[in-house]
């Protein structure tokens, strides 16, 4: 048994859904001014189904709504009923089609103009698509489609819709195609469809008054801890991860500035934080785990005597784990490790490195740290791999590399035999030579060179570790400029993580010192001031 | 045929994993484990290493300057994040060179970084402002030495505290296969400062699981009884005759493992390229 509830003038949003959720958990919002409820099982409680009709129309007065109700045995029956009918209107199960049938055939045309209940033959399998994307997204041809049956109806001469019901059904299909015998069963009152409920949007949020303020973060981790397990019971309910975290903290403070004034001459603050997760996350301890840890970096600013927490929701993760890759920890792990690190470190000294696309010395990028497993590594790198040949040549690729990019390359790998210790191998595998790495200051360290012939000849250099000495042997210079049109920064080097690109023009060598060490030096040209870049180690 | 009491000793050594702290620091061939190392992809190093480093132990890269230790470690984190692992560096003074690991074929997105400060590396240009303050303030020579010796340690104590914690936070969260620190610019005097129960603790954390813990020191500080300690040395190789054409060609890495009583139990030469 269905009803249709449907309001005679408009009705503020929301309220016609409240009421039919106080009757029925499934109801399928139709339009604005439209629901359609499942009755099953309210005889039991309500009564007779008049009975029912009249509470649905009492409630709706209540809350201000002037509404009228049709009770039948299918949906379709009772949505034409609600429109053309004033009132209450009960239809006894399996009388749908004798009551419909007086109802103008033009009912079916507004129902297909207005709602999303009829979309004429065509379209009726994609309903409940369109329903929960936009429930009034209607095809451009689809309108014109249904009024032109509509009119070929009317211009057959049938007025109601038991006049279409009458016609023969295989004639009907000859003249007009096969589907066109569904606008037959509309009109006898079937349903196409089964209902579909729509689904509350829920709220997972969860709060808790305090006795007493708070003042530490100890004893609100117990608090945090409550809420966080209810929270995670609601969300594993549903089967949805929190995406968005948001810790909210009313403050109780003395002070006359911004804030509610409450009743004790105290002033109400918010102190409200959001997390934005990796992952969706549900683990409570996680959860408090990070709430925690962002309020220790930053704390309220007062005692708390209100604790709120609530996620914006999203579909929970599914994991696949391998036997054949080793695991690597989860993302509740990584999140909580990354947060510990990132309170210990500061917020932008951790994370994973990137390169990015410069000729600028040292330049580089910091992300966050999410490893991804194999499967999915070497599916993103597919696609980048294809993003990056369309988008640039392997040329600017491997400028973008950075420091070793002007230097020749170095093309002669031989042999080298060894003989010392237990080990004598012959290296001959060219490709499988590591690469040397170097150490690199942050802020390079300026030093003093002695010049000979265009040569260094003697490296000064005032730092602790760092030995100076007689070159023995150097290459270079190595001549690199950019960013001339950026303007020069008050820092001579600025953080190299800046997203801005400071000038550079500079001569770089290479020097081996007698006593061991290989440097990297380079000379300012515009300042003729010798630095220290880094150590080849 | 060794002796009764021989063979009953040396189970007890390795029951109470003694045996390699007094015998050799090389795993046998015989009860190697491939998944229980960490192998560098180098097949010389990884021969030599009988494999690679061993995991859930705490092992050592020392040298000098320019030793090649960054160029090792390279190599560590590039063939463990080429298996699919991910790996950690915690970064006591800010001198990692991403586009060096780039280069080394280190997989940057499964690359932890954790980046210390490196100001606490004073140059001798703001050790000697400072001295001159202390000389206008005092004019004994001996008060003003020990003055600027103990302020320069002081800021790198600092990095070395939170370098330490961040190491044990990541070693706790467990999950990586290889997490290094990185302390191969600190002073040997204020590395000598750390308290050594620091280092049993470390190993503690990683026994039993399949993280290799490396640490990259200028000398032997703390290896596990189940690490190795990997001493390098390196040599610059040049290419080119004449001025205009001489260039740095690499080094030649020469790799030993080196047992607690200084003894070479490995000893190999590779060659790593520019």
């Amino acid at each position: 048994m269905f009803g249709a509830l449907s309001t005679v003038e408009g009705a503020p949003s929301g309220v016609l859904e409240e009421v039919a959720r106080e009757f029925s958990p499934r109801i399928e919002v139709c339009s604005p001014t439209e629901i359609v409820l499942d009755l099953d099982g309210l005889t039991r409680l309500f009564g007779e189904a008049r009975t029912i009709a009249e509470e649905l129309r009492r409630t709706a007065a209540d809350r201000g709504l002037r509404v009228r109700v049709a009770i039948a045995g299918t949906r379709m029956a009772a949505r034409l009923l609600v429109r053309y009918r004033a009132g209450l209107t009960i239809v006894e199960p399996g009388n749908e089609a004798a009551a419909v049938a007086p109802l103008p055939i033009t009912l079916l045309d507004e129902l297909s103009s207005n709602t999303s209940g009829i979309k004429g033959p065509h379209h009726r399998i994609k309903e409940p698509h369109h329903r929960t994307k936009d429930p009034h997204h209607r095809t451009k041809d689809q309108e014109p489609r249904t009024k032109d049956q509509i009119a070929t109806f009317r211009h057959w001469g049938l007025r109601t819709l038991g006049d279409l019901a009458a016609l023969p059904a295989d004639d009907l299909a000859a003249r007009l195609g096969r589907q066109q015998t569904d606008w037959q069963r509309l009109a006898r009152g079937e349903d196409a469809r089964p209902l579909v409920p729509a689904v509350p949007e829920e709220r997972f949020e969860q709060s808790l008054d305090l006795e007493w303020p708070i003042e530490e973060l100890e004893p609100l981790s117990f608090v945090l801890g409550r809420l966080m397990d209810r929270l995670e019971a609601h969300l594993e309910q549903r089967d949805r991860g929190a995406a968005v975290l948001h810790v909210r903290l009313h403050l109780i403070k003395r002070s006359n500035v911004q804030g509610q004034r409450s009743t004790d001459g105290t002033t109400r603050e918010v102190h409200e934080r959001s997390l934005q997760l990796p992952v969706a996350i549900r683990d409570a301890r996680t959860l408090r785990m990070l709430a925690l840890l962002d309020l220790e970096s930053h704390p309220p600013p007062a005692a708390i005597d209100r604790v709120t927490v609530a996620v914006d929701p999203t579909p929970g993760r599914i994991v696949q784990f391998s036997l054949l890759t080793r695991p690597l920890p989860s993302p509740e792990q990584v999140a909580t490790l990354m947060a510990r690190l990132q309170a210990l470190m500061g917020e932008t000294r951790c994370g994973s490195p990137a390169m990015v696309d410069s000729w600028e010395p040292g330049a580089f990028a910091m992300k966050s740290f999410m490893p991804l497993d194999v499967n999915a590594r070497h599916q993103r790198y597919d696609t980048q791999r294809y993003r990056d040949t369309e988008n640039k040549s392997s040329s600017s690729l491997i400028h973008s590399l950075g420091a070793s990019v002007p230097r020749p390359s170095t093309c002669a790998r031989g042999a080298l035999s060894t003989v010392e210790g237990r080990c004598v191998v012959e290296v001959n595998d060219a490709s499988k030579l590591p690469v040397v790495a170097l150490r690199r200051f942050r802020h390079p360290i300026p030093i003093r060179v002695q010049m000979k012939h265009g040569q260094p000849m003697s490296v000064s250099i005032m730092r602790r570790g760092l030995n100076g000495g007689v070159v023995d042997s150097c290459a270079g210079p190595w001549r690199t400029s950019g960013a001339w049109w950026e303007s020069r920064t008050e820092s001579r080097f600025p953080s190299p993580e800046s997203r801005v690109p400071t000038p550079w023009d500079r001569d770089e060598w290479d020097v081996a010192l007698a006593e061991g060490p290989t440097y990297r030096l380079f000379r300012e040209r515009h300042s003729d001031k010798w630095f220290l870049e880094g150590v080849v180690d | 045929m060794a002796h009764p009491a021989v063979a009953v000793l040396e189970s007890a050594l390795r029951a109470r994993k003694l045996d390699r702290t007094l015998t050799t620091t090389l795993p046998s061939w015989e009860w190697t484990d491939p998944s229980s190392l960490l192998p560098t992809d180098i097949p010389l190093v990884d021969a030599c290493l009988r494999g690679g480093l061993p995991r859930g132990q705490l092992s050592e890269l020392t040298g000098a300057c320019s030793s090649g230790r960054m160029t090792l470690l390279l190599q560590l984190m590039a063939a463990a994040t080429r298996r699919g692992e991910i790996a950690a560096l915690v970064d006591t003074l800010d001198c990692f060179d991403v586009a060096s690991a780039a280069a080394a074929g280190v997989d940057l997105d499964r690359l932890l970084w954790i980046r210390g400060s490196d100001s606490g590396l004073g140059t001798r240009d703001s050790g000697t402002q400072h001295t001159r303050t202390q000389n206008v303030r005092s004019r004994n020579m001996e008060s003003r030495i020990p003055d600027r010796e103990s302020r320069i340690p002081s800021s790198v104590d600092r990095a070395i505290d939170r370098a330490l914690k961040a190491l044990n936070l990541v070693l706790q969260a467990g999950g990586f296969g290889i997490v290094a620190i990185d302390l191969a610019d600190v002073p040997a005097v204020t590395l000598r400062q750390i308290p050594f129960t620091t280092w049993p603790r470390v190993q503690r954390v990683i026994e039993g699981s399949d993280t290799a813990c490396v640490l990259v020191t200028p000398e032997p500080l703390a290896r596990s009884a189940g690490g190795l300690t990997l001493s390098l040395t390196s040599r610059s190789t040049w290419a080119g005759m004449s001025d205009r054409s001489h260039v740095l060609q690499g080094i030649d890495l020469r790799v030993r493992v080196v047992s607690p009583r200084k003894r070479i139990d490995g000893d190999v030469r590779v060659r790593a390229s520019m």
